[in-house]
């Protein structure tokens, strides 16, 4: 068979980012351009801020993945887009860019999901066997499946309100680090030790989390130290927290490794950048006997990468969309 | 030279051919659903005419302002075609367009929902000071006598254009007019 090469385009937040994917697992060029810096001074993303500047980056991010690839738009075997979940307006740049780009060069066009797009981050690294465990951990979604086959999956659980992301950027705001959240809290945490006691969000046999009880708890904390006069040790509560918000990942992949039988984990999203998740993470999978999957740094992120090695097997099994393809900004993987 | 001609800054998307200056196909689809049917529409415009988009020789955009939504499709998908196949590109504003019907000065306004989209133009259709956005109360108030309008003269735009220099597609700009929430602070 010829190789298949996949145009892919990714802006559901605030990274514009496209790449050409070889085969769905070898990355030939990867561009991305990140707002963080605009939308910090606002202590987060700025939806209608992000929509601008996907339009205003697109072409330049185009000419950066073609020209490090030396390929051109007509070398590849299809477009691939980012359609769901994200920001409504920032999706939409990406798929209008997607849309034109499969038209003008009579490609096929596939829609990706990014949640879909952060597991096959892991093809990028090498090839996922099945069946495996899935826990994504992102700023929009805490989930854990049983993957058994490409797209094929098993809810076990997932957040009944915050996403674990989403509760690291709220912490580090109560606690006045800046945008983005996450990695300023692991930041401080290293300094810190675990002396607060914060509850455990979700002490149960199901598979669900829950992170606004554990936000709420540290809001608390501090609200009520403040009121006493007494000093926050901000690198101990960003060690507390982290611990609480990670050991109860930790506490569910343990219950399906248990329960399950399945041998495989694979990390995904933007929160498995997190050190302390890795480490946590790699203890139990060798407790377990099992397989930790990570991709690195760079395509644990947003990026387009993913997004090309998701498409591949949609592209195998030749489910394409049409030009009247729209977003979605909440769609779930099941 | 064929020039196609993309409008997608109200709720009425509005695409033509035109063929030396000459209208050859219209298609006008007003249901503010632009993100589904706009490239259809495009695909479907070229196949009437027979026509792939290498055959273009240069592309009209209107580049606001509107709808934010709206106007930026126009200008992501009309940039693309423009970078990727290294047509020539021209802006310009629907308010400058409708200018282009009036040789005296004039300030033309172009409403949308909550408001109006305000432009003061001289008798050579250049623009006076900035454009404005007034809300249906603000418009009250306002000093000047403003020409609501809603029809261009695509005839008069591409003749206006034929003698500008086209631009770079990386510097297409949509312009907006209307500040955003945090802008304001």
């Amino acid at each position: 068979m010829n190789d298949i090469y996949i145009l892919a385009i990714e802006s559901s937040c605030d990274e514009t980012s496209m790449a050409i994917v070889k085969n769905g697992c070898e990355v030939i060029s990867l561009s991305i351009t990140t707002q963080m810096f605009t939308h910090a001074k606002y202590g987060g993303v700025v939806p209608e801020i992000a929509s601008r500047m996907h339009t205003e980056a697109i072409t330049y991010v185009l000419e950066d993945c073609l020209e490090k690839a030396h390929m051109k738009i007509e070398d590849m075997s299809a477009i691939a887009v980012t359609y769901a979940p994200g920001l409504t307006g920032s999706l939409m740049v990406g798929v209008e860019a997607a849309k034109i780009l499969a038209l003008m060069y009579h490609k096929p066009l596939i829609a990706v999901n990014h949640l879909i797009g952060h597991i096959y981050a892991n093809n990028l690294e090498s090839k996922m066997e099945f069946p495996l465990l899935a826990l994504i951990v992102s700023g929009g979604h805490t989930e854990l499946l049983i993957m058994e086959d490409d797209y094929k999956f098993i809810k076990l659980g997932e957040t009944m309100d915050d996403a674990i992301g989403e509760a690291f950027d709220k912490v580090a705001r109560v606690i006045g680090l800046p945008y983005p959240g996450g990695p300023n809290i692991e930041k401080l945490a290293k300094e810190g030790v675990h002396t607060y006691s914060l509850p455990i969000p979700v002490n149960d046999n199901t598979y669900n989390f829950s992170y606004s009880g554990l936000k709420s708890a540290v809001i608390n904390l501090v609200h009520n130290e403040t009121q006493r006069k007494k000093e926050i040790r901000k690198e101990d509560l960003a060690k507390s927290f982290q611990d609480a918000a990670i050991d109860e990942l930790v506490r569910k992949v343990e219950l399906a490794f248990k329960n399950t039988g399945i041998k495989r984990l694979v990390v995904a999203g933007g929160v498995s950048a997190n050190e302390y998740l890795k480490s946590e993470m790699n203890k139990l999978c060798h407790k377990y006997d099992a397989t930790l999957l990570i991709p690195r740094m760079l395509y644990c992120t947003d990026n387009a990468a993913m997004i090309g090695a998701a498409a591949y097997p949609k592209y195998l099994k030749k489910e394409f969309s049409d030009y009247s393809l729209n977003v979605s900004s909440s769609e779930d993987i099941i | 030279m064929v020039t196609l001609f993309i409008d997608t800054h109200s709720s009425k998307l509005h695409l033509a051919l035109l063929v030396d200056g000459i209208i050859k196909r219209e298609i006008i689809r007003d249901d503010r659903e632009h993100s589904t049917y706009f490239v259809s529409l495009l695909d479907e415009i070229m196949k009437l005419e027979g026509l792939s988009f290498e055959d273009l020789s240069d592309i009209i955009l209107i580049n606001g302002p509107g709808s934010f939504t709206g106007v930026r499709l126009g200008v992501v998908v009309a940039k693309l075609i423009s970078y990727t196949k290294d047509i020539p590109i021209h802006t310009i504003t629907y308010l400058e367009a409708l200018a282009l019907k009036y040789d005296y000065s004039v300030t033309l306004g172009i409403k949308d929902k909550n408001g109006v989209f305000i432009g003061t133009f001289d008798n050579n259709h250049e623009c006076i000071g900035d454009y404005v956005y007034l809300t249906n109360k603000e418009q009250e108030n306002y000093p000047k006598k403003i020409i609501i309008e809603d029809e261009i003269d695509l005839d008069r735009v591409y003749e206006y254009l034929k003698a500008k220099p086209s631009i770079i597609p990386h510097e297409v700009k949509p312009i907006y007019v209307k500040k955003i929430e945090v802008e304001n602070d």
